[in-house]
């Protein structure tokens, strides 16, 4: 009997610790669904992440992750976003964080070889995702399609980094942010609503359709975009279709090679109202406006000024556009 | 003498081919009604008032449809008159810009004046076009024999070197690479407009008109070098004189178009096929057949939807059943060697 | 005594290291068919390339009436010179007519004219040709095909003409044909020289015999006739039996 006791009192607390120590494992696992439907499930929030896409590279820094990069794409070297970078983190400015592929490409054996334990990249990038996989290294995929999409990813790179609260901080502001401009378009009539062509910086005639991060762009910002019942997201259209639209307002992406001023001289384009009423007007850079970061609000204020000079005139885009730095990066850019 | 019938009636189809593709357009805004009532004021038999709504349509014939129905026309005729003069000098049925390497040359002189400044597109096009042919004849080139199949594996390869020089160039310049690479190497049309019309003009129409003048001597230089030599010409200054031009062309044609693919290889057999294969025919007609269905193609994918497909596609989808068939037909017939 | 049609004189030719002719002299004569004999890889081809201008000329000197060779221009030489070259497989399918016409080059500057398929049209008559104008060259028979070749060669109107083994591929018909043909052409004072494998047809239809032997001309000595069987045996390197032939001797190869 008081061996069995004995065993008994030995047992239980045994089974308990074990109990209690796999239950707080359990809790320690964090997880996220990413864009491709997958569930990534690791046992403590990621330690080592190499980050492939700019929208989650500028995320990380949003939710004050960037410790935990260890590789970043060597866009971010070359790219015009470059001295962004270098402003938060000393291992940018001093090109010390390895880059083991770019925006395109993935050296896998050299991904593999930095042992991360999360790669963040673009979903459609399936071979360098089943590449990753086989060598068991967690892949969040990302495909960011409208403005939602931006907010799910946030939430999944918050989740994976134990950053919840802050990622959560972040969307609620941003959604505030978006009511706000809601509020102001939401009393203009539809045919108040100019007719926008946006245009990319590959060419005149790439632009974005009905299905696309910048047809919720021009939305937001009291628009309408010329060919939003396309129900694609990337195309080449046709001049003449251009023409026959006849936008009111052009707005083209950060161009190097093209100026609104060059559209206004184009004698294909001269007839549109657009360039009679000089309304083309041109993102003024890259980092600021990405439409594919929760800085898509910035985006769509700029837009909406243009869109309706009248209706905005309260609006000092300097002093929003310091605001938002200051909210986002949680002061690490101020003075930039 | 039916050959030369159809000879015949092929020279009446461009100018209404020009004309009915002005009435061809993805956009309802301007009705064939338009299009008559532009056409009757440019000839000033109707008014054309200047309101807005006719200031687009106005702005949709003259800056859209014109110059690319022109465009089409001119890379159509200048990549088949070439095509057909390169197989007949090369005496290789087989043989076009893209298989010598002539396109991917051109193509990638044609960025690289891109990216460089200073440095006029047409001549660049044209002297990596020619640097192309030349390496793939060179490579090919053993105890003064060139035969059919040496010269195709050696354009190969020296297509496929400018091909990756001309991505590497695009990979550096250009930040969204693979959507441009994929217009230049499919071909496009819809960046038509004047000062591309321009651009190409000059160089197609001279090139074009001395390949015509010297057609007949093409059949001179397809029998043979000594065949040419015995009758009193010089083959090597014929040959140069016929390369020239027809590089001249078909790289003024990538630069404003792209490589727009099997043109210039598919069209020359379905115009011998049609005359037979006199060059005193098959140059001229070459140039209004291959600038007609060119542009007939274009006018196909300009009214099938809103968006652009790079022309190169159509072409290609064309051009390969096409050249299955002669292939099972047996009509390459590239001889014995 | 008439300047001689081609006029040859210290000519030599080597492929390479590989002599190939030593120091030729050879007198044409105009207006007469004329005959080189010798055997397989002696230079007869090479001596008529020369001739042609198809090889360059490395040492020595070649006239035609009267022009030297080196100073011609191409198409200069393709009015004074025909040549028929061995045979090639052309690869486009062009036809018989179209094949003719290019023996026009020399005198068409840009497009052949009226004149030129007039021309096009008696050379084809002339070799008996006009059924097949319209057919791809490339589906004729090897004769046929020489025969096209020939008329192109007249359509060519040269002055002298350059047939290198004119009969092979040719049946008798067609032998006969070109044989009366070349006399023909004769007695419009054109000048005709041929390289043939078969010395009875020389000895039958020739103006003029010469025998190369070795890259050398060799002209038999003591007044020998061309058919002395001790000279084909030299020039050919076997033996000969000859047959009287009315006024002349038909030879047989091989026998003792």
């Amino acid at each position: 009997m008081d061996k069995r006791i004995v065993r008994l009192l030995i047992t239980i607390p045994c089974l308990l610790a074990t109990g209690i120590f796999f239950a707080r494992e359990a809790a320690a696992w964090v997880g996220a669904v990413d864009f491709r439907g997958k569930e990534i499930r690791l046992q403590r929030p990621a330690e080592r992440i190499i980050c492939l896409m700019e929208s989650a590279l500028t995320g990380l820094y949003m939710l004050n992750a960037e410790k935990r990069i260890v590789g970043i794409s060597q866009n971010v070297y070359l790219g015009n976003t470059f001295h962004y970078y270098a402003k938060m983190d000393k291992r940018i400015r001093n090109k010390e964080l390895p880059a083991p592929g770019n925006w395109d490409f993935v050296n896998i054996e050299s991904v593999v070889a930095l042992k991360p334990d999360l790669v963040v990249i673009w979903s459609e990038q399936t071979e360098s995702i089943a590449a990753l996989e086989r060598h068991r290294i967690p892949v969040f995929g990302v495909f960011i399609r409208k403005k939602e999409d931006i907010f799910r990813e946030m939430h999944g790179l918050g989740e994976l980094t134990g950053t919840a609260p802050r990622a959560g901080y972040l969307i609620t502001y941003v959604r505030e942010e978006m009511n706000r401009l809601q509020g102001r378009i939401s009393s203009i009539p539809e045919n108040e609503k100019p007719k926008i062509y946006y245009m990319w910086a590959q060419g005149n005639l790439e632009t974005s359709c009905g299905e696309s991060t910048v047809n919720d762009l021009i939305e937001t910002a009291g628009g309408r975009n010329v060919c939003r019942d396309i129900p694609k997201e990337h195309l080449v259209v046709n001049l003449e279709k251009i023409l026959a639209w006849n936008p009111e307002m052009i707005v083209m992406w950060h161009n190097e090679r093209k100026d609104p001023g060059d559209i206004l001289q184009d004698s294909q384009w001269a007839r549109i109202q657009a360039v009679q009423n000089k309304r083309v007007h041109e993102f003024p850079e890259v980092f600021l406006c990405d439409l594919w970061t929760l800085k898509f609000f910035y985006a769509s204020l700029l837009t909406a000024k243009w869109s309706h000079p009248g209706r905005f005139e309260d609006v000092d885009l300097d002093r929003e556009k310091k605001r938002m730095i200051k909210v986002l990066y949680d002061g690490k850019m101020d003075g930039i | 003498m039916k050959s030369k019938d159809r000879a015949l009636a092929l020279y009446l189809i461009p100018a209404p081919m020009l004309l009915l593709s002005l009435f061809i357009g993805p956009s309802d805004a301007v009705s064939p009604s338009d299009v008559l009532q532009w056409i009757g004021s440019g000839l000033g038999i109707t008014a054309f008032p200047l309101i807005p709504e006719n200031s687009i349509i106005d702005a949709v014939i003259l800056e859209v449809r014109l110059p690319r129905i022109l465009l089409a026309f001119m890379v159509g005729a200048a990549m088949t008159v070439s095509g057909n003069s390169l197989q007949a000098l090369f005496r290789n049925p087989l043989v076009s810009q893209d298989i010598l390497g002539l396109s991917s040359g051109a193509a990638f002189g044609a960025a690289l004046a891109l990216c460089i400044p200073r440095i006029p597109i047409q001549p660049a096009a044209f002297i990596f076009g020619l640097l192309a042919v030349g390496l793939s004849y060179f490579l090919a080139r053993s105890r003064s024999q060139v035969s059919i199949v040496s010269l195709i594996l050696s354009g190969i390869i020296v297509s496929g070197i400018f091909t990756a020089l001309l991505t590497i160039v695009q990979f550096f310049t250009d930040p969204f690479k693979l959507q441009t690479i994929v217009h230049w190497t499919m071909g496009n049309l819809h960046h038509a407009d004047w000062t591309r019309v321009k651009s190409a003009a000059l160089p197609i129409c001279t090139g074009m008109m001395w390949l015509l003048l010297i057609r007949w001597r093409l059949n001179v230089i397809a029998l043979g070098d000594e065949e040419a030599r015995a009758v009193g010409l010089n083959p090597e200054k014929e040959k140069i004189f016929i390369l020239l031009p027809a590089t001249l062309i078909a790289s003024a044609s990538v630069a404003v178009a792209g490589i727009i693919g099997l043109v210039g290889l598919a069209f020359p057999h379905m115009v011998r096929l049609l005359v037979g294969h006199d060059n005193s025919k098959t140059q001229p007609v070459s140039l209004v057949f291959g600038g007609s269905v060119l542009l007939a193609v274009d006018n196909c994918s300009r009214a099938f939807a809103d968006f652009e497909i790079p022309i190169g596609i159509f072409t290609t989808l064309i051009g390969g059943p096409f050249f299955v068939y002669l292939l099972r037909q047996n009509r390459l017939n590239p001889g014995e060697k | 005594m008439p300047e001689p049609a081609i006029f040859i004189e210290g000519l030599q030719f080597a492929y390479g290291t590989h002599r190939i002719l030593h120091d030729i002299r050879l007198d044409i004569p105009h207006a007469e068919f004329s005959v080189i004999l010798g055997r397989n890889g002696c230079g007869k081809s090479t001596l008529l390339k020369l001739m042609a201008g198809l090889l360059p000329i490395q040492n020595g000197r070649i006239r035609v009436c009267g022009n030297d060779l080196v100073t011609m221009s191409h198409s200069q030489r393709g009015e004074m010179i025909g040549y028929l070259p061995q045979m090639h497989s052309p690869t486009f399918p062009f036809t018989v007519e179209e094949v003719v016409m290019t023996g026009r080059a020399s005198h068409v500057f840009l497009s052949p004219g009226k004149e030129d398929r007039e021309k096009v049209f008696q050379a084809m008559s002339l070799v008996g040709l006009g059924y097949l104008s319209k057919r791809p060259y490339t589906e004729l028979s090897g004769g046929e095909r020489q025969m096209v070749m020939i008329a192109r060669l007249l359509a060519q109107e040269p002055r002298v003409i350059l047939l290198d083994e004119p009969l092979t591929h040719l049946d008798p018909a067609n032998q006969a044909r070109l044989l009366l043909l070349i006399k023909a052409l004769i007695k419009r004072e054109l000048t005709v020289l041929a390289v043939l494998h078969d010395p009875n047809t020389a000895f039958l239809f020739a103006d003029h015999l010469f025998f190369l032997e070795e890259g050398s001309v060799y002209t038999p000595q003591d007044g020998r006739e061309p058919w002395d069987p001790e000279v084909l045996s030299r020039v050919y390197g076997t033996s000969f039996e000859s047959i009287p032939y009315k006024s002349r001797f038909l030879v047989i190869p091989g026998s003792d």
